[in-house]
């Protein structure tokens, strides 16, 4: 019977010294790690609207009522504001890849046109489509206008809102349009 | 046993991918490119040199039935301090190897070592150990991960090798690709090791 109490003793301490030292590494780091994160999102949205210079989120309760009705794979709008005067809009959506859950940032300016986007976090296969966060894939996304939905064309594009497939990866790049065209809905039905 | 060949021992006669067959599971998966190899490896071997230290110079004071859950909690709050300093000072690495940081937990090579070397030898030979095997984890890791990516990519490390006509065969870096290049390394060694006996 001591044993046990003994054995017990002896896990409790050792798991009480784990705690500490986990609870102090985590209040060292927590700062930073949020830090992180939010440069992160800045960087996500100067990236899809570069036009912008600053950023202020949307919330106002037609927004949330969309998002959560229609438009549920979108988590965040924001306003890009340069001199005053909104330019566009960024849009944090989630749509579904090959391997998950995809973050992207879609930017859409007041003239019209998707400005940009930017892959913020995925799980997508190395060398395929993993390869959504190069500049020569997300390019493909600036400036066209929004006037017809993008489609993705496995061959050379031939029409402005034609968007060519990562080689291996359609699922992926079939994803990441899903994404821009509901982020074109969602700018057209809420912000024009 | 001395120091030095406690610490070659874990990198090439005792080398926990290609002699001890251990960690298969993140060796696999993280080895699609050369860069999550040696990331993984580091992160791992920090991890190895850290809870055998703490494992030797505790083990006599853990009563033997509940050494394995001991040990598991050292390892366990290693990886998540590792973790965490990882999202704070290193955040594209710990986001590249996403979820295999937390799984360096059931890394069997961490526990194997705890129990078959730390909990039977001094602090200083532990240390050696976990630093022998890391690197040595982290040599197999990285060669398995730069033929995947050179032949499955076309580029190593990130460099572009062969160029634009190179068509590379994306097998390799899908899981088939990965039992077929460890598969045939083993061999490859296990007949290298043969001649010379």
């Amino acid at each position: 019977m001591r044993e046990i109490f003994k054995l017990a003793g002896i896990l409790f301490v050792i798991t009480a010294i784990a705690a500490v030292l986990l609870g102090f590494t985590n209040i060292a780091t927590a700062d930073k790690v949020a830090q992180q994160l939010e440069q992160e999102n800045i960087d996500a949205r100067m990236a899809a609207l570069p036009i912008a210079s600053e950023f202020k989120k949307v919330e106002t309760p037609e927004l949330e009522n969309a998002i959560q009705t229609e438009f549920q794979i979108i988590e965040e709008v924001y306003e890009g504001i340069s001199d005053n005067e909104v330019v566009g809009y960024t849009f944090k959506t989630v749509p579904k890849g090959y391997g998950g859950e995809i973050v992207l940032n879609v930017g859409i300016s007041v003239d019209g046109k998707v400005t940009g986007i930017k892959v913020v976090n995925h799980s997508e296969t190395p060398g395929l489509g993993a390869k959504a966060t190069e500049d020569y894939f997300q390019d493909q996304y600036r400036d066209i206008p929004i006037d017809s939905p993008l489609e993705v064309v496995k061959t050379t594009p031939a029409n402005e809102n034609e968007i060519e497939a990562i080689t291996g990866a359609t699922v992926t790049t079939n994803g990441i349009t899903d994404g821009v065209n509901i982020s074109v809905d969602l700018y057209n039905e809420l912000l024009k | 046993m001395k120091l030095g060949k406690i610490f070659m021992n874990g990198i090439i006669k005792e080398n926990p991918i290609f002699r001890l067959l251990l960690g298969m599971c993140p060796t696999l998966a993280v080895t699609t490119a050369a860069i999550n190899g040696l990331g993984m490896g580091l992160a791992t071997a920090a991890v190895l040199v850290g809870s055998n230290a703490v494992i030797a110079l505790i083990k006599d004071l853990i009563p033997a039935k509940i050494r394995i859950p001991s040990f598991i909690v050292v390892i366990a709050s290693f990886v998540t301090i590792i973790g965490m300093l990882m999202k704070a000072y290193l955040p594209a690495l710990d986001k590249s190897l996403g979820l295999f940081i937390p799984l360096i937990v059931v890394n069997c090579i961490i526990l194997a070592r705890a129990e078959s070397f730390a909990s039977k030898n001094g602090v200083v030979s532990s240390i050696a150990d976990g630093l022998g095997m890391g690197l040595g984890f982290t040599l197999a890791l990285t060669i398995l991960a730069s033929i995947r990516e050179l032949l499955g990519a076309g580029s190593i490390f990130g460099i572009s090798v062969f160029g634009a006509g190179f068509e590379p065969a994306l097998i390799m870096i899908l899981p088939p690709g990965a039992f077929l290049t460890l598969g045939l390394l083993l061999g490859l060694l296990n007949k290298m090791t043969q001649k010379t006996q």
